[in-house]
């Protein structure tokens, strides 16, 4: 008895702050969202904000948006950040150590400060416009403000995807590339033969990661453009805190927070009926 | 007990007739009051005549931007009352959402000494409308926005535009086109935020008798006329090509820079030009805005704000004294007047010699005259518990609709009313 009763012992304090900090607000949002929240106090109401979200032309306005960044934004980081592990693996580089640090670093600065500098960056009057010799408004064009979005997310996590990228391929065993040559194939043919093919599971990896962290994107759109002009940028992180902060609607909030949850449920199960056959 | 009476009725008295303050040496501590851009600023400058009377008393001013004091006020209450200063700073259109929401959260002013209630007839009545729920007062009225147009006389006179015909916003247009053609195209006649605020919507609205919600707060009457019209007006000025487009930071950096003719915001926008263009003194003027129509109504409001006390404050009694100092005080409003522009809600002040003077900063002109004339006429409009709700829809609709993407206002203002609805439950008035 008291031996089996050990292990949970042990377990216990993960338990109970599990219990109080994730399982908790993960049933009360749940509650939250089927009670009319714009009253105080709250009242029980089944349908009063899942019978709104389908009908909120804001709400589909911020999920067509975090799409957007998702399809254009996730592939191309993805693809850079492939050729940049490739070209940090090469032996023909040197300082690697530098570059891979270099390529890196955008995810060690804080938010909240390389926000403010893209911001400036991209003003009218800033740095872009006159190294370019463009005069677009960027951050108050709709297109422009979407562009600064993905642009800065680019930035900042195409090296950390390189570096996960990078250590996939250290994993690949030289003597497939050995073979390959022997066999007269031309270095595009290894890196789409054995290259892509083994850094599958990696790539995978880096892609739920992604796509969880895009359908969560708040900082950028909050920081940069304040989820605006209009609506343009505002991405379904953005809508929620509107909800839930601006508007003290948690109810509302709760439910957004339910659907992005979906969302994400949806899009894994994609991804793993798509990619995840052979593992 | 008629004696006390008679007493009490002459100490009213002079409390209405002076606004001046009794001093408390023995009033002691420290209070953090959180602000905003010049309001903040006009706080601050209070705090050397509000040390004379509470020297005891140490005021902390923190200027958190506009969205940020709102965003951090709201979350504080959220939280049941944590991280909130001794005085708040609160738009008088956003207010009512901490009171419908948080009835908990600041100080009933009518439970402090002296209640609220003693001061109502100090001010308009409806300052009061949105900061009281039943008979419970929960913040002080400050301030007022009524609209008026800041120009730059030498721009006007280079285009030979006079300001004393603009009497409609087709005359507006007009001028708008002479100043385009006087300077190259060089100078736009305004400043229109579109896609970051709706704020030249909801002046035009209030012009017209229109806004998102009629003044019982029980209705979305955002798809009614007077609104029709004033976003009809917003798309053809800017059809016209004659405004720039712009938010808060960008129209500071156009007036400095010279590229805009023409400022249209609530009187407080006065202080910003003041501070942050001094060396453009003698150039600026007032007139009032234009109307819809020939003889329509040339006044609205924007703006105007509140002080609350938190209930979680330690020093209510300081913080009330600070509240009722700066604003109940003909010597605190005046001070926040001649420094940095805000319009007095305090009916004393109103009267105060200085709104006479002319100003040398405005080519001497008695802008004060002019702008507080203005104040009988603007139609009354309330921003109800879901103000910010109908803003962030607003500003949308009005993006969308500039943009073409609706056959007509009407049309526009109809969808907006349908989602207004929708997000706050309430219908939409026939």
């Amino acid at each position: 008895m008291k031996r089996s009763a050990t292990p949970y012992l042990f377990l216990l304090p993960y338990l109970a702050i599990f219990a109080l900090f994730w399982a908790w607000p993960i049933l009360e949002s749940l509650l939250l969202s089927f009670q009319n929240t714009r009253v105080s106090p709250p009242v029980w109401n089944l349908s009063v904000n899942w019978g709104r979200i389908l009908g909120d032309a804001a709400f589909w306005d911020a999920l067509r948006n975090t799409v957007l960044i998702l399809v254009i934004q996730v592939p191309l980081m993805l693809a850079l950040a492939t050729a940049l592990a490739v070209a940090l693996n090469s032996q023909l580089l040197r300082a690697r150590g530098f570059f891979r640090f270099a390529f890196f670093a955008p995810v060690v600065v804080g938010a909240v400060a390389y926000s403010a500098v893209f911001r400036l960056l991209f003003n009218q009057n800033g740095a872009v416009n006159a190294a370019t010799g463009l005069d677009l408004n960027w951050i108050f064009d709709p297109v422009g403000a979407m562009a600064v979005i993905i642009i800065t997310l680019t930035w900042r996590w195409t090296g950390y995807n390189a570096i996960i990228i990078l250590a996939g391929l250290q994993s690949i065993p030289k003597d497939l590339y050995e073979a390959a040559e022997i066999d007269g194939a031309s270095p595009w043919q290894q890196f789409w033969r054995i290259t892509v093919p083994s850094l599958r599971p990696v790539l995978l990896f880096c892609l739920v990661l992604s796509i969880i962290g895009t359908l969560q994107l708040f900082t950028e759109p909050w920081l940069i453009t304040n989820g605006g002009p209009g609506t343009a940028t505002t991405t379904l992180g953005v809508y929620l805190y509107r909800q839930g902060f601006q508007n003290i609607n948690f109810g509302y909030a709760s439910t957004i927070a339910y659907a992005i949850t979906l969302l994400a449920l949806v899009f894994s199960i994609i991804q793993l009926r798509l990619f995840g056959r052979e593992s | 007990m008629k004696r006390l009476l008679v007493m009490g009725a002459a100490l009213a008295l002079t409390v209405a007739s002076a606004q001046q303050m009794q001093g408390n040496p023995n009033l002691r501590g420290e209070i953090t009051v959180w602000s905003w851009d010049i309001a903040a600023k006009a706080l601050e400058a209070n705090i050397p005549g509000f040390n004379k009377l509470f020297p005891n008393v140490k005021v902390r001013v923190l200027d958190l931007g506009n969205q940020a004091t709102y965003d951090r006020g709201l979350a504080g209450c959220a939280a049941g009352g944590g991280d909130l200063p001794d005085v708040y700073s609160v738009e008088n259109n956003e207010a009512e959402v901490f009171w419908a929401r948080f009835p908990n959260c600041f100080t009933d002013l009518n439970t402090l000494q002296p209640a609220a209630s003693t001061l109502r007839n100090q001010f308009p009545a409806f300052k009061w409308t949105e900061l009281t729920v039943g008979n419970k007062v929960f913040a002080m009225p400050w301030d007022s926005g009524p609209v008026v147009m800041f120009y730059r006389r030498d721009i006007y006179n280079q285009a030979g535009v006079n300001p004393a015909t603009i009497r409609t916003w087709d005359d507006f247009i007009a001028a708008g086109r002479r100043i385009a053609q006087a300077t190259n195209n060089r100078v736009k006649v305004g400043v229109i935020a579109n896609g970051q605020d709706d704020e030249w919507f909801r002046m035009l609205a209030n012009q017209n008798g229109c806004f998102y919600f009629n003044n019982e707060a029980n209705a979305v009457t955002v798809n009614q006329p007077g609104c029709v019209t004033a976003l009809e007006t917003v798309k053809k000025l800017i059809d016209a090509g004659i405004v720039m487009q712009g938010g808060w930071n960008e129209q500071i950096q156009a007036f400095k820079a010279g590229t805009v003719a023409t400022s249209m915001f609530g009187a407080w926008y006065e202080g910003t030009i003041r501070s942050n263009a001094p060396e453009q003194s003698g150039k600026w003027g007032v007139y009032p805005m234009p109307a819809s129509r020939p003889g329509g109504v040339r006044a609205a409001n924007l703006g105007g704000s509140a002080l609350a006390i938190p209930a979680s404050s330690r020093n209510k009694e300081a913080a009330w004294a600070f509240v009722r100092y700066a604003l109940g005080t003909t010597e605190g409003q005046v001070t926040m007047l001649k420094e940095f522009g805000l319009v007095p809600s305090l009916l004393a002040a109103t009267r105060d010699p200085y709104v006479n003077q002319p100003q040398p900063y405005w080519g001497n002109q008695r802008i004060w005259q002019v702008i507080l004339g203005t104040l009988g006429n603007v139609p009354a409009a309330r921003g109800t518990q879901f103000f910010q709700e109908a803003r962030a829809i607003m500003v949308k609709t009005q993006a969308d609709y500039v943009a073409g993407r609706f056959p007509s206002a009407k049309a526009a203002l109809d969808a907006a009313a349908q989602q207004i609805s929708q997000a706050t439950g309430l219908p939409i008035a026939r």
